[in-house]
């Protein structure tokens, strides 16, 4: 789709603003100030020093402190702060080193790890090949949702003092990525043996930091960890983080410097923020998207047809959505996150091509004219409600009657799985996109994501293009590969990926220099933090 | 002492609304829909995941033995374990108490001090009078005021410009009280405004309606000073509605000052028993609303008490025949 | 159990209040006259911006994010573009008809157990004063968030909720107005000369109590228009793309510093309703309550 009179209009007003207004100078989202990076430390500025940040909300998990379970990207920013992974993301989702040094891949299905043999865990023991096979099968043990991202392995054993071996079922692009994320961290498998540490209650790990104090929902304290290997460069001697709920408190904090570094959900806290004196605010993008539900499985809805269905998916303008819900910050994107390497191009999906008068037709053909629906939302994400307003607008076009229903998290939880069929017509909330383009489409694979039973039907051919696009190496077939898989979830329009979800990082210029990478893949508003430095250290 | 007549009705009735709340807080808690569950293992979790956590937190029991369970460990002090911070729910609300608390000493002494004042003040002067009309306008305004307007102005003020205050980075009164005063200082005074307000107004018409008493009349009449019959006469029989509404502000206030609190980040008990409900984490909402209730109970029974002793007729009349 | 806000009204008020209340509807005293018409004209405005689109449409999006107040918007734009006008029209309207109709929901259920439990006293009172004791003990917000919770939120769950938040304080002071009524003579009269029990709680002391009821239902509905303005701004209350002045000072809040008309237009009417709801309180009180103010001091 089709400009509307409106985002032309639109872009009109915006064009004769931007003329008009002077640029606020920091504030502009694609300021890189190296290639991959939107802010990178200061090197010759001396390690140490106390760094204090504010986010949003806590990390809140069923199983407190253990990693392998932790389900929310904030649990994986904390956590990481603690416990390393044997390899970790770069710059444009590149595996870089963590824990191992080095890999190497004899078949596409054997990865050879050769470990750190310096790495040591934050009360003095050394890490051996011993931890890292106990962590990794009791991570498959788990059946969390990360060991479902984790690919079908067969085997992981120790093959040398400093090596392990992990033989896979079969072809898995993706595995390094999921390797890359918190819940794969390498835990203290010794100590968790023979039960003199509660590993969902105290956090042990080999990474930067160790935690000297926690009060749940307010505040984290984390103290150096003596024994860490990268000691020596490591940025922040500290780091405190409060947790403040409300953006103000936290835009107040940036503006008066109570705070070094703070996140925000809130896209125009890049508008509320410029202009602000020794402050930067940069426009983080995630590849963590925004979907729409329409629900497939209720055999009396008119949404049971897929024409309507396809209608109403074509009948949204993910520009638009971005352009006045999330200040244009987002990106349309498709099943695989637009921010990631070999994403499908979202301007070529099939429902992009209707035009209005195409898909009342549709609507008309398929006798669902005058359509009345409700959308469910949650009300602690406050784009979801903007995004909801716009679509409203945008299907009125069509003739599609929309009433947004935003509920409290619980009753929205409730009210989509607790029955199958679900009992909603549509429904909006956003995935974590990880780090390879093929990782969050597993969440459409039926085989896989049993969860998605009660409004999403189970599609054979789609859970083999995505099982194909896990599987290929990178490259001009898995692209092909990935633009079938969007267009395929496209058509069915039951899970309906729309635009990327933003995030804006502030910090005070006056007082730390810090390395944010332009992409995130995991939420982890925190990963470079043993590079930041702070400006009046030592 | 005509006290002891009324008293054992009064504290039966009092354990009546006790035992009512705690009834229609478990069964509203129970009826909201999703649970822990839902909110906290989200979309992704399997059914297994679901039931263990059921049955470590004991909600696979029936909801009367759940019901029966924790009023009988509350009875002992227990009032369960929150599940989100996995902590004694006593355990939290202690490390909340003491900023919900800090607010609402505040307040009220704010309120005493110059909502009673301005109240006497205006209520002496004649009605017509510049002086008076000026006093019930700001009063007036002052109970207009809704706190979440006042809240988010102060916010905008005082983090958009330097002022000498800042908005959060709250200091709990328990670990540091000469600290945390500067941080509370703001909220503090927001809930002041609409109590000092309505004290101002109550103290205004228990003083005009004191004022034209025939007692009143007769102390004029012997001469006596005009402060003295303010002190003597006047306040000691006007205290009576300004002591239930005090009261009633204070119960008020600490039950957790909802909207205050969550917009100026302060972590007291009220924001905490939102964030609760929100979650579905039962003990703590079960427990925060009976407290809340009991504070409640314990200050309405305080005022029937001093209401009985200031004068005693009073009580028996509004009170003996038919509590 | 006590716990009044509005000072309890005396006995002797009750036969001042039938000719009180006639009065009152043809002479209020000139502040309160003001503040009527304020009312008035609130209500006129949002009837006409329903019945004949002034101001525009409250949903349509017209133009950029968070303009400044213009020609073409005088009040500004939101953060979709929606101009202010409209949704601050619609939005006065919310928010009082949510409240009229809840507060006379208030008024009909406070009267009838107000009523019954002052004239009939003893353990129907004393049932009917513990039940409101417990949902007065209750704290009010979290009561009307957990109202919301349960029936979903929206425009019934704040109905819902304020009536809960009103009803007890009311039924208490119509129970002990009529309490004083229902001891005076001419019940006793009525009762000896067999008039039936519902014909005396309506003929003899609804009308003596309606004062009361007419007081007490206005200050019921400042406190309505709090409570709604609180549950909107926590998110509880009105929906989106819906308008109320508690969702619209919501949204003002997060753009407080770059669009601060945002929350100036919508906060400034929300205290000037509350305000002349509150004049117009205190002048039918000093109408229907007579007291002689002129003192000795």
């Amino acid at each position: 789709m089709k400009r509307t009179p409106l985002a032309i209009g639109l872009l009109a007003t915006a064009l004769v603003l931007t003329a008009c207004t002077a640029p606020t100078t920091e504030s502009t989202a694609a300021t890189e100030e190296q290639p991959g990076y939107l802010a990178v430390a200061d090197p010759s500025l001396a390690t140490g020093g106390d760094l204090s940040v504010q986010l949003d909300y806590d990390s809140v998990e069923a199983n407190g402190l253990d990693p392998q379970t932790a389900t929310t990207a904030r649990s994986w920013t904390l956590m990481g702060l603690v416990y390393d992974t044997l390899v970790t993301v770069g710059p444009d989702f590149s595996i870089e080193p963590g824990l191992a040094t080095s890999w190497d891949t004899p078949s596409d299905t054997e990865y050879v790890f050769t470990l750190r043999d310096d790495a040591v865990f934050s009360n003095g023991r050394p890490m051996t090949a011993d931890d890292v096979v106990g962590s990794l099968q009791r991570l498959l043990d788990s059946k969390s949702d990360w060991s479902l991202q984790l690919g079908q392995v067969s085997s992981v054993q120790a093959t040398g003092g400093n090596e392990v071996t992990v033989t896979l079922a079969a072809p898995y692009t993706s595995f390094l990525g999921a390797l890359a994320n918190t819940p794969a961290a390498i835990l203290p498998m010794t100590e968790i043996a023979d039960g003199s540490v509660d590993i969902t209650t105290t956090m042990l790990g080999t990474g930067p930091y160790v935690v000297q104090d926690h009060v749940q929902d307010q505040s984290w304290t984390f103290g150096p960890n003596e024994h860490y290997y990268g000691a020596a460069t490591r940025g922040p001697e500290s780091v405190a983080v409060d947790i403040v709920t409300e953006e103000n408190t936290r835009l107040a904090a940036i503006r008066d410097g109570s705070a070094d570094y703070a996140f925000f959900n809130n896209v125009d806290a890049l508008d509320l923020l410029g202009g602000t004196e020794n402050a930067r605010v940069v426009n983080q993008q995630n590849t963590d998207f925004y979907y729409l539900i329409i629900n497939s499985q209720n055999p009396d809805s008119p949404l049971a047809d897929q024409k309507v269905r396809f209608a109403i998916n074509s009948a949204l303008d993910r520009q638009e959505i971005s352009d006045i819900a999330l200040a244009g910050q987002a990106l349309p994107t498709g099943v695989t996150p637009a921010t990631l390497p070999g994403a499908c191009p979202a301007a070529d999906l099939p429902s992009e091509k209707p035009t209005t008068d195409e898909i009342k037709q549709a609507l008309a053909d398929a006798g669902a004219e005058d359509l009345d629906l409700t959308i469910t939302l949650y009300n602690t994400e406050p784009a979801l409600a903007q995004i909801a307003q716009v679509m409203q607008q945008e299907l009125a076009a069509v003739g599609v009657n929309l009433t947004i229903e935003n509920l409290d998290i619980g009753s929205f939880v409730d009210k989509i799985y607790s029955s199958s069929p679900s009992d909603i017509d549509l429904a909006l909330s956003w995935y974590a996109g990880y780090g390879d383009a093929a990782m969050v489409s597993k969440w459409w694979n039926g085989d896989v994501s049993t969860f998605t039973a009660g409004f999403k039907a189970n599609d054979p051919a789609q859970n083999a293009l995505q099982v194909a696009a896990g599987s290929e190496p990178a490259g001009a077939e898995r692209d092909a590969t990935m633009v079938e898989l969007c267009a395929s979830v496209d058509e069915s329009s039951e899970l309906v990926p729309l635009v990327t979800r933003p995030g804006v990082i502030g910090y005070r210029t006056d007082s730390l220099s810090p390395t944010i990478n332009t992409n995130e893949g995991y939420g982890s508003v925190l990963r470079d933090i043993v590079d930041y430095r702070m400006i009046d250290a030592g | 002492m005509r006290l002891l007549l009324w008293l054992p009705g009064r504290l039966l009735g009092a354990l009546v609304v006790l035992v009512g709340v705690s009834i229609l807080i478990f069964a509203a808690v129970r009826s909201l829909p999703g649970g822990y569950a839902d909110v906290i293992l989200g979309s992704l979790s399997s059914p297994e995941a679901r039931a263990a956590l059921a049955e470590q937190y004991g909600l696979d029991k029936s909801i009367p033995e759940q019901y029966l369970l924790w009023v009988l460990s509350a009875l002992r002090g227990d009032f369960g374990t929150s599940m989100v911070s996995q902590l004694p729910v006593t355990d939290e609300f202690a490390s909340r108490l003491p900023l919900t608390l800090g607010l609402g000493v505040i307040a009220i002494a704010l309120t005493v001090l110059i909502g009673i004042p301005l109240g006497v003040y205006t209520g002496t002067r004649s009605t017509g009078g510049r002086s008076s009309v000026l006093g019930r306008l700001v009063s007036s305004i002052g109970i207009s005021v809704p706190e979440f307007v006042l809240a988010s102005v102060i916010v905008f003020l005082f983090s958009r410009f330097a002022l000498g205050l800042r908005v959060g980075n709250v200091v709990s009164p328990a670990t540091d009280l000469a600290a945390s005063i500067p941080t509370l200082i703001l909220p503090g005074v927001v809930l002041a405004v609409f109590c000092i307000a309505s004290t101002a107004r109550t103290t205004r018409d228990a003083v005009l309606g004191v004022l034209v008493e025939p007692h009143v009349g007769a102390a004029v009449a012997r001469g006596e000073s005009k402060g003295f019959i303010i002190r003597h006469h006047v306040l000691r029989n006007a205290s009576i509605p300004i002591l239930t509404l005090v009261a009633t502000l204070t119960a008020y206030l600490l039950g957790g000052a909802v909207i205050v609190e969550t917009v100026f980040d302060v972590p007291g008990l009220g924001s905490y028993l939102v964030q609760a409900l929100g979650r579905r984490d039962y003990a703590v909402i079960q427990s925060g609303v009976l407290l809340a209730t009991v504070v409640f109970v314990v200050m309405s029974l305080l005022v029937d008490v001093l209401t009985g002793l200031i004068d005693p007729r009073v009580s028996v009349a509004k009170k003996g025949r038919w509590a | 159990m006590t716990g009044t806000v509005a000072p309890i009204p005396r006995a002797t008020a009750a036969q001042a209040a039938r000719r009180g209340l006639r009065r009152a509807a043809t002479t209020l005293d000139p502040l309160a006259t003001v503040a009527a018409c304020v009312l008035l004209a609130m209500f006129a405005a949002t009837i006409l911006a329903r019945l004949v689109g002034l101001g525009g449409s409250p949903t349509e999006i017209v133009g950029t994010r968070l303009a400044a107040p213009s020609l073409a918007f005088p009040l500004g734009t939101d953060s979709l573009g929606r101009s202010l006008v409209p949704r601050l029209l619609e939005g006065i309207g919310t928010t009082l008809l949510l409240s009229v109709i809840a507060v006379a929901i208030t008024a009909v259920l406070a009267s009838t157990a107000g009523i019954v439990a002052g004239y009939r006293g003893g353990r129907v009172n004393g049932t009917i004063m513990r039940v409101g004791d417990m949902l007065y003990a209750f704290p009010s917000i979290i009561l009307a968030i957990l109202v919301a919770a349960v029936v979903g939120p929206g425009q019934v769950a704040a109905l819902a909720s304020i009536v809960l938040v009103t009803v007890p304080l009311m039924t208490r002071l119509v129970a002990v107005s009529s309490r004083a009524v229902a001891d005076r003579d001419f019940v006793a009269a009525a009762v000896i000369s067999g008039v039936s029990t519902p014909r005396i709680l309506v003929r003899h002391i609804l009308r003596n109590v309606a004062g009361t009821i007419a007081v007490q239902g206005t200050y019921a509905l400042s406190i309505a228009i709090l409570v709604e303005g609180g549950l909107s701004f926590l998110g509880y209350g009105v929906q989106l793309p819906g308008s109320s002045l508690g969702l619209l000072i919501k949204e003002g809040t997060t753009y407080m510093v770059k669009a601060p008309w945002l929350i100036v237009a919508p906060g400034v009417v929300l205290v000037i309703a509350i305000l002349c709801i509150n004049v117009i309180g205190d002048s039918l009180r000093d109408r229907l309550e007579p007291r002689e103010t002129r003192s000795l001091v």
